[in-house]
């Protein structure tokens, strides 16, 4: 209790108090700004920049990571006798590996003149681009760690979802003549939804919190091409000259972000999902 | 089991007719198989490509990538890593700050839950909400200031800061109370009228009774602290305090340079195998507990 009150609870009010004040550039006199740093930020096109890479973060990784992973659940749902075992060993793994080694991992792999994806792009004559040094594709490639570091988390709820299905459900749709596509649109997807929800709950908070793989493969760069708003707490918050108020209104800025996209997915999907 | 499931071989093995599962045999699962199969590996090969670079010489990976798939292996990245930075010293690091997070979580959740799943004191939902906020609270709104605290409480570079902010999971109490108040009142009210304490009905009949629920909640607090990155990354500073996954990190950007990437590969090795090795040893009660959460939420 102590613990949770002491590192969650008051934090809160002091990232607001820290937010609303400036510390002076030499000594450490903080200066009540007010709402200074947030107009700030609301007027500076670097600040915007960074929303937007947060946002077509969680654009490119929310809806590509669940549905792979709600694909290869269907699939995985199908039960096979022998090897299962092993094939979700080789589908669950990357569950447990952290966001820095994904990111080391990656870096290998995007490497321009020796790494694995532009030697067998190679193999078929594409000549690879520089992954992450180039404005275009780098934001395409942390996109794709996050999503696979994501994907054992996803496959594993979504096949959870899939065996709270009730066989009757299919038999009953079956009998009405509904093909395989019929009943996984309107059997399966629905009665899925529930679990549907709460992965895209989970997903997009953490998409909005992805800081490794970027911290690793491009540290926010080429430019601030793939700078996202974490990013741009821990730059302005640790690394050279120290904002330490800037960053706590970017946190506070960012936090409703979560928070109010949140409440708007569960207000939206509160209609259209279906308790089996 | 289901149509859905034999319409999904069906679909696999593009013939018309669908097979009852029940009556499958081991050629018409071969497709599906093989589907799996090279989805899986497609899904492992960051980590496949990762350990057999680790045991190339430089030499061969430099000059053609795809050597690593052939002999000769060898373990020369692993000295090389071993003596340019100190990997020991990050893994031990790495070992206090999981240990001491996973021991004090678990412990927390256990006694915590057992409290609020169990007895009848005033306030009890006030202090349940409150733990339950926590869960909502984004983690970059405390961290600036859970950083300065630690700071002027002279705790950076140390384990106390690596560990103290974490000693507690609301989640953890959440997780575990559901599950103590899933087990019968009557169990409790007997156990009273027999004589046990309540300290003697915690751990004798409740913690081996939820034995599963509390083995999922430790592979998690040891993954958790064991991948954590931003926070050790901000509150260390010096070398010897690293914890492996920072290591890594400062550990890539020298040796870049020196395009030593199988150093690299093997660094990133040491560091991913106490979560295989969880995984391999424990991936049945990992993925039951991830499943139980999710289908709570």
């Amino acid at each position: 209790m102590v613990v949770l009150a002491i590192f969650v609870y008051w934090p809160i009010v002091e990232s607001l108090r820290l937010s609303l004040n400036r510390v002076a550039p030499f000594g450490n006199a903080e200066i009540f700004v007010g709402l200074d740093q947030y107009t700030r930020l609301l007027t500076s096109g670097e600040f915007w920049n960074n929303v937007l890479v947060s946002i077509y973060f969680m654009l490119g990784t929310v809806p590509v990571g669940i549905g792979l992973a709600v694909v290869i659940a269907l699939l995985l749902s199908y039960p096979v006798r022998r090897l299962s075992w092993a094939h979700r060993m080789l589908i669950f793994v990357p569950v447990v590996i952290s966001s820095a080694v994904a990111g080391v991992l990656f870096r290998w792999l995007y490497n321009p003149v020796v790494g694995h994806i532009n030697t067998w792009l190679g193999a078929f004559g594409i000549d690879g681009p520089n992954w992450l040094n180039t404005r275009t594709w780098a934001l395409f490639a942390v996109t794709v760690a996050v999503v696979w570091r994501q994907l054992g988390f996803n496959v594993i709820i979504a096949l959870a979802g899939l065996q709270q299905i009730d066989d009757s459900y299919y038999d009953a749709a079956k009998v009405d003549g509904a093909g395989t596509w019929d009943r996984i649109r309107y059997v399966t997807l629905p009665l899925l939804s529930p679990t549907l929800l709460f992965l895209v709950v989970i997903n997009v908070i953490i998409s909005f919190q992805a800081f490794g793989e970027i911290d690793i493969l491009t540290m926010g760069g080429p430019g601030q091409a793939t700078e996202n708003l974490v990013y741009s707490v821990f730059v302005d918050g640790f690394v050279g000259t120290r904002f330490r108020g800037l960053a706590s209104a970017q946190a506070f800025l960012l936090a409703l972000l979560v928070m109010g996209v949140s409440f708007v997915q569960f207000r939206g999907f509160r209609s259209r999902v279906h308790y089996g | 089991m289901t149509a859905i499931e034999a319409d999904l071989a069906t679909m696999s093995t593009q013939e018309s007719t669908s097979t009852p599962p029940a009556e499958t045999s081991g050629r018409g699962e071969f497709p599906l198989h093989l589907v799996l199969f090279t989805i899986g590996i497609i899904v492992s090969t960051p980590i496949i490509v990762a350990i057999f670079t680790s045991f190339t010489s430089l030499n061969r990976i430099l000059a053609d990538p795809n050597s690593i798939w052939s002999a000769p292996w060898t373990f020369e990245n692993y000295v090389s890593a071993w003596t340019a930075t100190p990997f020991g010293r990050f893994m031990i690091n790495s070992f206090i700050q999981t240990g001491i997070i996973t021991i004090a979580q678990v412990t927390f959740s256990i006694l915590a839950g057992f409290a609020f799943a169990i007895f009848r004191f005033p306030g009890r939902n006030i202090l349940f909400g409150i733990v339950l906020g926590s869960l909502m609270v984004p983690f970059e709104l405390t961290f600036i200031p859970n950083f300065i605290l630690i700071s002027n409480l002279g705790w950076a570079n140390t384990y106390q800061g690596l560990t103290i902010p974490f000693l507690a999971s609301a989640f953890g109490v959440f997780m575990l109370r559901q599950f103590f108040m899933a087990l019968p009142r009557d169990l409790y009210e007997a156990a009273k009228i027999d004589g046990a304490s309540d300290w003697y009905y915690l751990w004798r009949i409740m913690v081996p009774l939820s034995k599963g629920a509390i083995s999922a909640l430790t592979i998690f607090s040891f993954l958790g602290a064991w991948n954590q990155y931003l926070w050790p990354l901000v509150i260390t500073n010096e070398e010897s305090m690293r914890t492996a996954q920072i290591g890594i990190r400062f550990f890539m950007a020298n040796q870049e340079r020196a395009f030593d990437w199988g150093a690299i590969m093997a660094g990133a090795t040491i560091v991913m195998l106490p979560t295989l090795l969880v995984f391999l040893v424990a991936q049945k009660q990992l993925v039951k507990g991830i499943a139980m959460s999710g289908l709570k939420g």
